[in-house]
């Protein structure tokens, strides 16, 4: 199996096995960008030519500017979920996360159990998750919620319900650490920062 | 009732014909004494043969990852120690790793040596429970008591540093905790490990192989569990990498893939080990991975102490603490298996999304495959072989 000088040696190779529209390999994490068209075909290229046979994870982003939970993102987004899918190959242990932008009106992207079978339990994560349909998927069930649970809860636009009854007791969720001790109360200061 | 006639006249019927044993489901669990938490099978079988295996997860699904959205970084972390409880120290690392990623953060050396140990540790004490209770499954108790023993001496020294056996909360965004304690009075304490330490783990480390011979004796001379391991549940190595199985789990069935050589989130480099690769696959070789695993991790941890570099303990962070726009994958050789979270940070104090990647579940996802046509007996000799824990599959 060949070795590869860099991480982004391996990236432009596994970019353009796959066929990607564009990568990047900031931060140790190869990320290979695909279209939803073709995301079965190129998962399948990833395991086939770019030999990556170790089958990671397989989950979403939800892309939204108006959150309800959390902080929003720094800069305006596309309105998007972003489904990845996460291979690696075992001789040097790099990961590849392929990448493939799913639009909200038509939440419908292949499902890559036929390549990885391990994928099975992750998409059905992912559906009830975030509202995502895998098409071709034999058994698209809940995993961890009930089957009458109604919403899908790492979306954005799901409140934490914990919340909603009893509000968190501080002011506000995440609160800004003070910026210098109260007089005499004893300092929490640590010594080495 | 039946009177004494009719009990001799059925006896005489089930001899002279076949037993009728209809497809029958089967309910194991969600609280069985040898599914390590709560798990639900639902076996379809024909007799004692089992011809559909459905697990059912998430009774102790806690929602880590919409936590992790409305949480800041220091609190994450005293939140995905609880994920798996075994070994909570280790499931910290990656997270840490990739948050100082994003933020471009040095670790000093010997924050990192300490983590290191510690990681090591917690593998002891994953692996010494397993090949304890893995045997008490097949009807062997005394195992347990050996390693038991020797993970409580281990559980100690981890109590020594941290404060605390399961959840430590010992790690912090740079380094590690660089004081016992917080207040004045605390400053002029030592800051660093607690004295006789290095010298404590060195005498243990020795404990731990001695022992581990121990339990080799016991448990490989036992003709019982030879007989219902070796050949049983055998796992293809192709199987394995296609449903993600990883850790000891996919070493046993002959793949030599070890993140702690081939991933760069500890100075492991620095160290001279050697991964142990099973040959078939079966229950026998998963049993046997860990118990290599163990010498392995012992002999690691001494050669870290003699490597054991002085310094601070603390890389300089700033006292709120703003993670930059980026994002990142990084994973971890757990005692489980890989454990990794995919950071996304918009930047501020709070991650837009963790997507938590948990050994265990991966690798309970293969029991259907696995399962399909075994014996029932060899459900639990296989499902104990896979070593989960219920809270890294639901998270």
């Amino acid at each position: 199996m060949k070795r590869f000088e860099s991480i982004e040696d391996m990236a432009d190779s596994v970019a353009e096995v796959v066929g990607a529209i564009r990568h990047t390999s900031d931060l140790g994490t190869i990320k290979v960008y695909v279209e939803r068209e073709r995301w079965r075909e190129a998962v399948t290229a990833a395991r086939d030519q770019a030999e990556l046979p170790f089958f990671s994870w397989l989950s979403a982003v939800d892309w939204t500017n108006e959150v309800v939970v959390g902080d929003p993102p720094a800069e305006e987004v596309e309105e998007r979920y972003e489904v990845m899918c996460a291979v690696s190959n075992i001789t040097d242990g790099q990961i590849v996360i392929l990448s493939a932008d799913v639009p909200k009106d038509d939440p419908v992207i292949d499902s890559v159990m036929s390549v990885y079978p391990g994928a099975d339990w992750h998409e059905r994560e992912a559906a009830e998750m975030f509202e995502l349909d895998f098409a071709g998927h034999p058994n698209l069930v809940k995993l961890y919620l009930t089957s009458d649970f109604v919403g899908h809860p790492l979306k954005k636009s799901y409140a934490l319900i914990s919340r909603e009854v009893k509000p968190w007791p501080g002011t506000v969720d995440v609160e800004d650490m003070p910026e210098k001790p109260v007089s005499d109360a004893p300092s929490y200061e640590n010594p080495d920062a | 009732m039946l009177d004494q006639n009719m009990i001799h006249h059925l006896s005489e019927a089930a001899v002279a014909i076949e037993l009728e044993t209809p497809d029958m489901t089967l309910n194991i669990g969600p609280q069985h004494p040898s599914t390590h938490g709560v798990l639900r099978l639902v076996a379809r079988v024909d007799g004692e043969q089992v011809y559909d295996v459905k697990p059912v997860i998430g009774y102790m699904h806690r929602g880590y990852e919409k936590l992790s959205e409305v949480r800041t970084y220091p609190q994450i972390i005293s939140l995905i120690n609880r994920i798996e409880w075994v070994s909570g120290y280790a499931n910290e690392i990656p997270f840490l790793v990739a948050t100082e990623r994003i933020m471009g953060l040095e670790v000093p050396e010997r924050a990192q040596f300490i983590r290191l140990i510690l990681t090591e540790m917690t593998r002891l004490s994953s692996h010494l429970m397993f090949m304890g209770a893995y045997p008490l499954e097949l009807g062997a108790s005394t195992p347990l008591m050996y390693a038991l023993r020797e993970r409580e001496r281990v559980l100690d020294l981890v109590e020594g540093v941290t404060g605390g056996r399961f959840h430590p909360n010992f790690n912090r965004i740079g380094g590690v905790k660089p004081v016992a304690g917080a207040g004045p009075m605390q400053k002029k304490l030592s800051q660093d490990l607690p004295k006789g330490f290095l010298e404590d783990t060195m005498t243990v480390m020795d404990q731990v192989l001695a022992t581990s011979d121990e339990i080799e004796d016991l448990v490989a001379g036992n003709e019982v569990i030879l007989a219902r391991t070796k050949g049983v549940g055998i796992l293809s190595p192709e199987m394995a990498l296609a449903y993600g199985v990883s850790g000891p789990n996919l070493r046993a069935s002959g793949v030599d893939f070890d993140l702690r050589k081939k991933a760069d989130y500890l100075p492991y480099d620095q160290l001279d080990f050697e991964t142990a690769v099973g040959e078939t696959g079966d229950c026998w070789d998963r049993w046997w991975v860990r118990l290599v695993e163990i010498r392995e991790s012992a002999k690691m941890i001494k050669q870290a102490v003699e490597k054991m570099p002085s310094g601070p303990l603390q890389a300089k962070v700033p006292r709120i603490i703003k993670v930059p726009k980026g994002e990142t994958y990084v994973r971890a050789e757990n005692p489980k298996g890989e454990m990794g979270y995919h950071v996304i940070s918009e930047g501020g104090q709070v991650p837009y999304r963790v997507k938590i990647r948990s050994a265990s579940f991966n690798n309970i996802s293969i029991m259907p495959p696995l399962l399909e046509g075994t014996l029932i007996p060899d459900i639990v000799a296989i499902m104990g072989s896979l070593d989960f824990v219920l809270g890294d599959v639901d998270r």
